[in-house]
C-alpha cells in the first residue's frame, strides 16, 4: 500500500532515515561511543564528597556540575549525529530526490528530526544510566520526571539541531559550523536542562522544580523552534 | 542609473556630514559639560556609559533591521534586502564588540570584576555569538545566492531566540542569589540636566554615525555586486582567453 496523507509520507521518510542507520550503521554507534568515552573522560573531574544526608553548598556545586556535564555530553553528542543528517544524501547526491518527495517540506524536515530525535533517544539511554553509575546518584522516584526534562529538552534540541544542520550543510566546514550555530541559539535550554536537572539530583519535589518556571522556557523554546524550523527549513534546503 | 547612484551618495554625503557634526557636539558635552559621576559610579570612568549605553541600541537595531530585512528577502528575493541584512548584521556585530569591550573596562573598578554573569551580559554575549555565526553562514557558504538564504534563516532564528535567552539568563541569576547584583547605571546614578543631555546627543551620534555607516556599506555592496557582474560580462564575450592572475607563491619566494 503507497502512503498518501502526510504523516504517512513523513513517518515514510523518517523510517526511510532509520532503515539506512539499521543497515550502514555509520551514525548512531559512534554517537553512542562518543558519548561513553566523554561521560567516562568527565567523570575523572567530579571529586568524591562526603555522603552527607542534607544538602550541603558543596553538594548543590556538585549536583549543578554533574547536571552540566551530563547535558554536555548529549549536546555534543547530539550534535556530532545532527551534522550526518544530510551525509547520506549528501555522499549519494540525492538530495535532489528527497527534495522531489511528494510531501511538505515541513513533513521533510519532521522526518529529519524524527530520525534525529531516535538518535538523541538512544545517546540518552546510554549516557544517563552510566553518568548515573559514574557520579552514583540516586534519582529515587525522580527518573519520571527527569524523564518529562528530557523529551522537553529533546524536542527544542531537535527542531534547532536539524534546521541548522540543514544549513551547516550547505557550508564549507560543515562540522565546525553547526556548533558555532547552534550552541549559542540553545543557551536557554541548556540552563533550563541543568537547572531541573540538578534540582532533581538534589531530591526536589516536582512542584518545587515545575513553580521555577524552568518548564516554561522550555517549553516556550520547543513550540517557538518547532514551528520557525519548520517554516524556514525549506529555505534553507533549496 | 548614474543620476539614482548620485543622489544617494549625495544623500549618504549628507548623512555623513550630520554624523561627523553631531559626534563632535556629542564629545563635547561627554567631555566638558557633563559633571564628573560619583566615585560609586567610577568617577571619571563613568563616562564610558556615553559610549557604551549607545553602542548597545545601536547592536539591537543592527539585528532587529537584520530580522526584519531578513524576512523582507525571503518574502521578495530582492538583493537589496539581503544587503541590508547583511550590511547591518556586520555594523551590529562590531558595535556588540564594542559594548563587551567598554562594559568590562567601566566593570574593573567599579565592580571589582571584569564579567558578570548578569541578565543583561549574557544576552549580550549570546547575542554577539549568534550573529557571528550569521557572518561565518555568509562566509563558508559553497554559492552567493544561497549564502543569503542561508543567512536569513540565522538571522530570523537568531533574534527569535533573544526574548527566550533573557528570561532564562535572568531567571538563572535572580535564583541565585550569590555575587553582588549588577543594577542598571543610568537607573540611580543621579544623572542631572547636562548629563542627559549629553547622553542623548551621543545617543544622537551614534544613531547618525550608524545610518551612514549602513548606508556606506550597502553601496559598497552594490559596487561589489556591479564588479562581479562586469566581470561575468567580460569573461563571456571572450571564452577563449581566461584572464589569468599571476599566483603569488609567498612559499616559493623563499626558495
Amino acid at each position: 500500500m503507497r502512503p498518501s496523507g502526510f504523516l504517512a509520507k513523513t513517518s515514510a521518510l523518517a523510517i526511510k532515515d532509520l532503515r539506512v542507520e539499521l543497515r550502514g550503521r555509520d551514525t548512531l554507534p559512534p554517537m553512542l561511543a562518543f558519548a561513553f568515552t566523554v561521560a567516562l573522560v568527565l567523570a575523572f573531574a567530579v571529586p568524591e564528597l562526603p555522603a552527607t544526608a542534607r544538602p550541603t553548598k558543596l553538594t548543590v556545586a556538585l549536583a549543578y556540575v554533574e547536571a552540566g556535564f551530563l547535558w554536555i555530553t548529549v549536546l555534543f553528542a547530539g550534535l556530532i549525529g545532527f551534522a550526518r543528517t544530510f551525509e547520506v544524501e549528501r555522499e549519494e547526491g540525492a538530495i535532489d530526490a528527497l527534495l522531489l518527495a511528494p510531501v511538505d517540506r515541513s513533513g521533510l524536515f519532521i522526518a529529519k528530526a524524527a530520525a534525529n530525535l531516535v538518535f538523541v533517544a538512544c545517546v540518552e539511554a546510554v549516557v544517563i544510566p552510566s553518568l548515573a553509575l559514574f557520579f552514583a546518584i540516586d534519582l529515587g522516584a525522580g527518573w519520571l520526571p527527569l524523564l518529562g526534562v528530557i523529551v522537553l529538552v529533546d524536542l527544542g534540541f531537535v527542531a534547532a539541531g536539524t534546521l541548522f544542520a540543514a544549513v551547516a550543510a550547505q557550508t564549507r566546514s560543515r562540522e565546525l559550523v553547526l556548533p558555532l550555530l547552534a550552541l549559542p541559539t540553545l543557551v536557554p535550554v541548556f540552563i533550563a536542562a541543568i537547572e531541573l536537572t540538578a534540582d532533581l539530583f538534589l531530591g526536589a519535589a516536582f512542584d518545587d522544580m515545575a513553580g521555577r518556571g524552568w518548564f516554561a522556557i522550555l517549553l516556550a523554546f520547543d513550540v517557538i523552534y518547532g514551528v520557525v524550523a519548520a517554516l524556514t527549513f525549506e529555505l534553507a534546503l533549496d | 542609473m548614474s543620476s539614482q547612484g548620485a543622489a544617494r551618495r549625495s544623500y549618504s554625503d549628507v548623512l555623513g556630514l550630520a554624523a561627523w557634526a553631531s559626534v563632535a557636539v556629542a564629545l563635547y558635552l561627554v567631555f566638558f559639560v557633563a559633571r564628573e559621576a560619583d566615585i560609586s559610579m567610577g568617577g571619571q570612568l563613568q563616562r564610558i556609559f556615553y559610549f557604551h549605553v549607545p553602542a548597545a541600541w545601536i547592536s539591537y537595531l543592527s539585528f532587529a533591521i537584520v530580522f526584519l530585512a531578513s524576512i523582507a528577502y525571503l518574502r521578495t528575493a530582492s538583493r537589496r534586502w539581503d544587503l541590508l541584512a547583511h550590511s547591518a548584521a556586520e555594523i551590529g556585530v562590531v558595535f556588540c564588540t564594542l559594548v563587551l569591550i567598554t562594559g568590562p573596562i567601566w566593570a574593573r573598578p567599579v565592580w571589582g570584576t571584569w564579567w558578570q554573569w548578569d541578565a543583561r551580559l549574557t544576552s549580550t554575549l549570546v547575542l554577539w555569538l549568534t550573529y557571528v555565526g550569521y557572518l561565518f553562514i555568509r562566509n563558508l557558504s559553497t554559492d552567493g545566492a544561497r549564502a543569503g538564504r542561508l543567512a536569513a534563516v540565522i538571522g530570523i532564528t537568531g533574534f527569535v531566540d533573544v526574548p527566550i535567552v533573557h528570561f532564562s539568563v535572568q531567571w538563572w541569576r535572580t535564583l541565585h542569589p550569590s555575587g553582588p547584583t549588577v543594577s542598571n547605571p543610568a537607573a540611580d546614578s543621579g544623572l542631572g540636566g547636562a548629563e542627559l543631555a549629553a547622553f542623548f546627543a551621543s545617543l544622537a551620534a551614534f544613531t547618525l554615525l550608524f545610518a551612514w555607516l549602513l548606508s556606506l556599506r550597502t553601496r559598497l555592496g552594490r559596487l561589489a555586486d556591479r564588479v562581479d557582474s562586469l566581470a561575468v560580462a567580460t569573461e563571456s564575450r571572450n571564452p577563449a582567453e581566461p584572464q589569468r592572475v599571476p599566483a603569488r607563491n609567498p612559499v616559493g619566494e623563499a626558495t
